[in-house]
């Protein structure tokens, strides 16, 4: 029970991650790929969070951060969760939207081209 | 942190996986999708990260449920089913799933417990940002002065691929060459609504509040969560909304694309500009503490979290020229006539 309460994270965060890769690879719709990438994504996300979380910490803006004695307050390095982690993600959340933008472009691209967004379609008429 | 709520949540986040996989409708898979980035933001908050779960709320729920909308209509909404064949990689995809699998799993052994303050990542760096981000910066968000500070060489390049972004929808949408395209089938319409008095007058009403509240999360980015990738998103977020309800004209009458793409390169050179007035006044590029000989009234600390609040505007400029730009191509096919 204490394993399953402390590792339940990882093993949603496998599960997300294998249900993208299978989507990115068997799924025969172009979009349906596009989302199997987004899941993949989003599962990456969850583990650096998962890392980034500490038991007891509340959320990393310094309470009470105001004022010119404010910087001399100690400060407690296990009361707020960890930071980097949180950066990291954001970041790469924006740039997958920007992604997912060219990707979807070029999913149109290949619709204008062939007139279908099936795999095997495309396939049929290239050779 | 409870870990009934955690649970919960993740679970239902499989099943809104699972089902935006395998339900045989695009848009249903955009709607489900969404409300599977809208639980992940419940997680992230859940857990303390409330920065990503804002940019995850803007982002992932908001811009990339339209993204997929707009491919939706200007393709074809049906996936069709194959009763046979595809048998093939139907089991290489299972297979290396299953494989990618079990390679996780057997490394989970070694990982720290879920919220472990003792885990090593929460031992050996971050104390450092934590207990110095009131001292160096006076930026009261940890999440804000990481990104614009302490890493801003990397949040410049990301902001960059932004607008790399941005002008690869462009070049691959924008070819209008007749050669290059089939008849395209008229994009059915999505909803009969379209024309609606009250949705237009409602969302117009809704878009000077929205742009607002876009400007506040920028402005307040160092105290409480958000910054100028939020704040961009929301802003262009405003832009679609119009030219949802309205057509594509509104909104390249406001935004046209000339002033879109300037916008991109405009938020990134304000980003590397005050990079470059650093490196004039005799600092490190992006150090922004050297601001204080040309800011009035300010100290080298409080100069830095005004060098923060400048590339955010910076970003935030770039981000929302961009989403605009994305969606504006996307939803008309490059043509930029008619949208959703």
């Amino acid at each position: 029970m204490e394993y399953l309460v402390s590792h339940y994270n990882y093993w949603i965060y496998t599960l997300l991650m294998m249900l993208g890769l299978y989507a990115m690879l068997a799924k025969n719709n172009l979009v349906k790929k596009v989302i199997g990438m987004s899941i993949f994504q989003t599962a990456i996300i969850v583990f650096y969070v998962s890392i980034g979380a500490k038991r007891e910490a509340t959320i990393p803006i310094i309470a009470h951060g105001h004022g010119s004695d404010a910087a001399h307050a100690a400060i407690d390095a296990m009361h707020y969760a960890n930071p980097l982690p949180h950066v990291l993600m954001l970041t790469a959340i924006v740039v997958s939207v920007g992604t997912l933008g060219v990707a979807l472009a070029i999913c149109l691209g290949i619709y204008r081209r062939y007139n279908t967004l099936e795999e095997d379609e495309i396939q049929e008429q290239l050779q | 942190m409870i870990w009934q709520i955690d649970l919960s949540v993740l679970t239902l986040i499989v099943i809104c996986g699972f089902a935006t996989i395998m339900v045989k409708d695009l848009l249903s898979a955009a709607i489900i999708f969404g409300a599977y980035s809208f639980l992940m933001c419940l997680l992230w908050t859940e857990m303390g990260a409330v920065d990503v779960a804002f940019t995850e709320a803007s982002v992932g729920a908001g811009v990339s449920t339209i993204l997929f909308i707009a491919t939706a209509f200007q393709t074809t909404r049906k996936v069709k089913s194959r009763k046979k064949g595809r048998i093939f990689s139907k089991i290489v995809g299972l297979t290396a799933a299953v494989i990618m699998g079990l390679v996780l799993l057997a490394a989970q052994n070694n990982f720290p417990g879920f919220a472990d303050p003792g885990s090593p990542a929460s031992l050996h760096l971050s104390p450092y940002y934590i207990t110095k981000t009131l001292i160096d910066t006076a930026v009261p968000n940890m999440v804000t002065s990481v990104l614009a500070d302490y890493r801003g060489f990397d949040t410049m390049f990301e902001t960059a691929v932004i607008f790399t972004a941005g002008l690869a929808v462009i070049a691959i949408l924008r070819r209008v060459r007749l050669a290059d395209r089939c008849d395209l089938p008229e994009p059915y319409t999505i909803s009969a609504g379209y024309q609606d008095t009250i949705i237009r007058f409602i969302s117009r009403q809704l878009v000077p509040f929205i742009q607002l509240f876009a400007l506040y999360v920028v402005a307040h980015g160092h105290h409480s969560p958000g910054g100028g990738f939020q704040g961009g998103v929301i802003l262009g977020a405003s832009f679609i909304l119009l030219a949802i309800t309205y057509d594509m004209d509104l909104l390249l009458r406001r935004v046209n694309e000339k002033w879109s793409v300037l916008l991109g390169n405009i938020g990134v050179l304000i980003y590397a500009g005050i990079g470059f007035i650093c490196l004039l006044l005799g600092a490190n590029f992006l150090d922004y503490s050297i601001l204080h000989k040309i800011l009035p009234a300010t100290g080298p600390v409080m100069a830095r979290s005004h060098g923060m609040l400048g590339i955010e505007i910076g970003v935030a400029i770039a981000v929302m020229a961009i989403v605009i730009t994305i969606y504006a191509n996307l939803a008309s096919h490059g043509k930029l006539d008619k949208g959703l």
